[in-house]
C-alpha cells in the first residue's frame, strides 16, 4: 500500500514556527475559513462543495424497500463514504483506512444519530414498504478538512433532494413519477455542521479552524465538534491527541456555535436561490408551445 | 425500558440509588496475567474489563484490522509499522459476545469498535513516551466482558493501569470517566443536574459524555459526547467529568500502590531507596 509522502522536516518546523506567530501558510486568521462555495446538480440531490482545494461530491438518492424486521415504522437512511484512489494513493477501495471510518463515523453520528432526518416519515406501509434514502460520499480533491467538507456536502444535498411523491388509497400505494406530480421534500427536522478545530504545540495551545492538508499531517490533536443554529450539540469527538484545557475546549464550542450559524444562513441562502432558479412557473410554463428563441431582427 | 427519572426531583437518587456526584464501585487489580508485560483488570459498576499490554516489542506482520497511531502524532494515525521513529501503539477490542443483555454478534470491523480503538490508541499516545522506543510497537488488548455503561471510560483505565503495569514510562495517568445531564436535549428546564458516570439505561435516555484527563491537571485528552445536548450544559457535564477524572486517578494510584507495597513485602521486587518514607506495615 503506497504511502502518503509525509512533510520533511524543514516543513514541518517552518509551519509550526509560523504557527507560534499566529501566521498561517495562506495568510488566513486562525478562525478563517477558506471559501466555500457550493454548487447543485442538475438532478435534485447533487451537492458539490469546495472548500479551497478540498472538493467533495455528495448525492442522495431514494428508493422502495422493505423496512428492517426490527423497526417496521422506520424508513432507511444510510451515508456510504468513499475515498477513492483519485483522491490520494493511499487510499484503497475496498480497504476502508483509519480515516475513512472515522469519518464516516462522524457523518453516521452528526446527521443519522442526532436526528436530523425524520425516517418514520419515510415509512409508507409498516412493516412492508419504505424509503431507503442513501447518500453517497465522494471525496474527489484532498486538501485538509474533509470532515467539515463532507457534512455540509451530505446537509445540502439532503435539503435539496426531492423524493417521488406518493399515495395511498384502498391499499393501493401508487408512485408517481416527475411528471405527474411534482416532487417532495424529505422531512428535515434540523441542519447539523461539523466545525473542526486542530491543536498544535506541546500543549495544544494554539488552536485554528479549517486546517489544509499539510497543516492536518502537522498538528497534534484534533476536535470535531457538530452543531445546529438553535446551540445543540450533536456530536463531540476529540480523538485522543494532544490534551487540552477544558476551558480552551469550551470556548472552542461558543466559536463553533458562531461558524454553524454562518453555514446554516449560507446554505439557507444557496438553497433559496437554486429553488428560485428551477422555479419556470411549474408544469403550465412547461407545457407552453412557445419557445426561448429570439427572433432576428 | 423508557427510564423513569420523574422521581430524581423527589429525592435526588438515581435509578441505582446513587446521587448526582456519585461513581459507582470502581475494583482493579494489576498483573493478574502472569506471562503478560502487563495486564489489568477493572470494573466500574458492572462494567468489566481485562487488559494485556504487550511491548514495546518488535513490530510483527501489520495486520489490516488493528488501529495505531504513529506515536506522538496524534491526528495521523496508520504510522508505517516499524518505520517510524516513534513507537506505535495498536489496540485490538474485542467485545464478548455475552457482556450485554442482547447476544450480539460482532464482527472486528465494526465501526464503532474500530473507532474506540483509534481513541484509545491516540489517547495512550498522548501519555506514553513512545519516543524512547523506535521501530518497536506496544500492543494492547482489551477484552470487554460485562458491559454497563462507560465502556470507552472503562477501557481507558484498564489499558491506563496495564501500562503502569508494563512498566512503560508514562507521564501521567490517564483516566476516564462519563458525566451527563437529568434534562432531554428538548427540554430547556434550568434546574437539570449535571450526573457522574452513567450507567447503560442512564446511557440510553440522557445526553452523557465521556471525558479523559492526564493526571490532576484539567487538560483534556479525549472528549466524545455521541447524544443531542444543549450546548449551555457543556460546561456543567464537562466539569463533573474532570472531577470524576480526578477521582479515578485517585482510586487507580490506590491500587498500583498497594500493589507496589504488596510486591515489596513478598520480595518480588527490591525496595527503593526514596521508598523508605512509605508505610509498610
Amino acid at each position: 500500500m503506497p504511502r502518503e509522502a509525509e512533510p520533511s522536516l524543514n516543513e514541518r518546523q517552518f509551519v509550526l514556527q509560523a504557527l507560534q506567530d499566529s501566521i498561517r501558510l495562506d495568510g488566513r486568521e486562525l478562525d478563517q475559513y477558506r471559501p466555500l462555495e457550493l454548487t447543485f446538480g442538475d438532478q435534485y440531490g447533487v451537492a458539490d462543495v469546495t472548500l479551497g482545494k478540498t472538493r467533495v461530491l455528495a448525492k442522495a438518492s431514494a428508493e422502495l424497500t422493505v423496512p428492517y424486521a426490527d423497526r417496521p415504522l422506520d424508513g432507511i437512511f444510510n451515508i456510504a463514504t468513499e475515498l477513492s484512489p483519485m483522491t490520494s494513493p493511499a487510499f484503497e477501495v475496498n480497504r476502508p483506512t483509519e480515516t475513512e471510518v472515522l469519518i464516516s463515523r462522524l457523518l453516521e453520528k452528526t446527521v443519522r444519530r442526532s436526528g436530523a432526518l425524520d425516517t418514520e416519515s419515510l415509512c409508507l406501509v409498516a412493516g412492508q414498504k419504505c424509503w431507503s434514502i442513501r447518500v453517497d460520499v465522494h471525496v474527489l480533491s484532498h486538501d485538509g478538512n474533509l470532515i467539515d467538507a463532507a457534512c455540509f456536502a451530505v446537509v445540502a444535498a439532503l435539503r435539496h433532494f426531492r423524493k417521488p411523491d406518493t399515495s395511498m388509497e384502498g391499499g393501493v400505494l401508487t408512485v408517481y413519477t416527475p411528471a405527474e406530480r411534482e416532487p417532495v421534500p424529505l422531512s428535515w427536522l434540523h441542519s447539523p455542521f461539523c466545525v473542526t478545530w486542530s491543536f498544535f504545540g506541546e500543549e495544544g495551545d494554539i488552536a485554528l479552524l479549517d486546517a489544509t492538508w499539510m497543516e492536518e499531517q502537522v498538528r497534534s490533536g484534533s476536535c470535531t465538534i457538530s452543531l445546529n443554529k438553535h446551540g445543540e450539540i450533536c456530536q463531540i469527538a476529540k480523538l485522543g491527541g494532544v490534551p487540552v484545557e477544558a476551558v480552551s475546549l469550551l470556548q472552542c464550542t461558543n466559536v463553533a456555535l458562531i461558524k454553524a450559524k454562518d453555514m446554516s444562513s449560507k446554505l439557507d441562502k444557496w438553497l433559496a436561490e437554486d429553488a428560485k432558479r428551477r422555479d419556470k412557473g411549474g408544469l403550465l410554463a412547461e407545457l407552453s408551445a412557445e419557445n426561448d428563441r429570439v427572433p432576428d431582427i | 425500558m423508557p427510564l423513569d427519572t420523574s422521581t430524581y426531583g423527589l429525592a435526588l437518587l438515581r435509578v441505582d440509588g446513587r446521587r448526582w456526584n456519585e461513581l459507582r464501585r470502581i475494583y482493579a487489580q494489576i498483573r493478574t496475567q502472569a506471562a503478560a508485560d502487563g495486564s489489568s483488570y477493572l470494573e466500574m459498576g458492572h462494567t468489566k474489563v481485562m487488559c494485556v499490554v504487550t511491548g514495546p516489542s518488535e513490530p510483527g506482520p501489520r495486520r489490516g484490522a488493528g488501529i495505531s497511531s504513529a506515536g506522538g502524532a496524534g491526528g495521523g494515525g496508520g504510522g508505517a509499522g516499524g518505520q517510524s521513529k516513534d513507537a506505535e501503539v495498536v489496540v485490538n477490542i474485542v467485545i464478548a459476545g455475552f457482556s450485554s443483555v442482547d447476544r450480539k454478534r460482532r464482527g472486528r470491523s465494526d465501526k464503532r469498535t474500530l473507532e474506540m480503538q483509534s481513541t484509545l490508541a491516540n489517547t495512550l499516545a498522548a501519555t506514553l513516551h513512545t519516543h524512547l522506543f523506535p521501530h518497536s510497537q506496544i500492543t494492547i488488548s482489551l477484552h470487554v466482558l460485562s458491559q454497563d455503561g462507560s465502556l470507552l471510560a472503562a477501557l481507558i483505565n484498564a489499558a491506563t493501569l496495564a501500562c503502569v503495569d508494563a512498566g512503560i514510562p508514562m507521564t501521567d495517568y490517564v483516566t476516564a470517566c462519563t458525566a451527563g445531564s437529568t434534562s432531554t436535549y428538548a427540554a430547556n428546564d434550568e434546574g437539570a443536574d449535571p450526573l457522574l458516570d452513567l450507567n447503560h439505561q442512564e446511557e440510553q435516555e440522557l445526553p452523557g459524555l465521556t471525558v479523559a484527563t492526564l493526571g490532576e491537571s484539567d487538560r483534556v485528552v479525549a472528549l466524545v459526547c455521541e447524544s443531542r445536548v444543549q450546548i449551555s450544559r457543556l460546561e456543567g457535564m464537562l466539569a463533573v467529568g474532570v472531577d470524576g477524572c480526578k477521582q479515578v486517578r485517585e482510586i487507580l494510584d490506590q491500587v498500583i500502590k498497594a500493589q507496589g507495597q504488596k510486591m515489596i513485602l513478598e520480595g518480588t521486587v527490591d525496595k527503593g531507596t526514596g521508598l523508605n518514607d512509605m508505610d509498610l506495615d
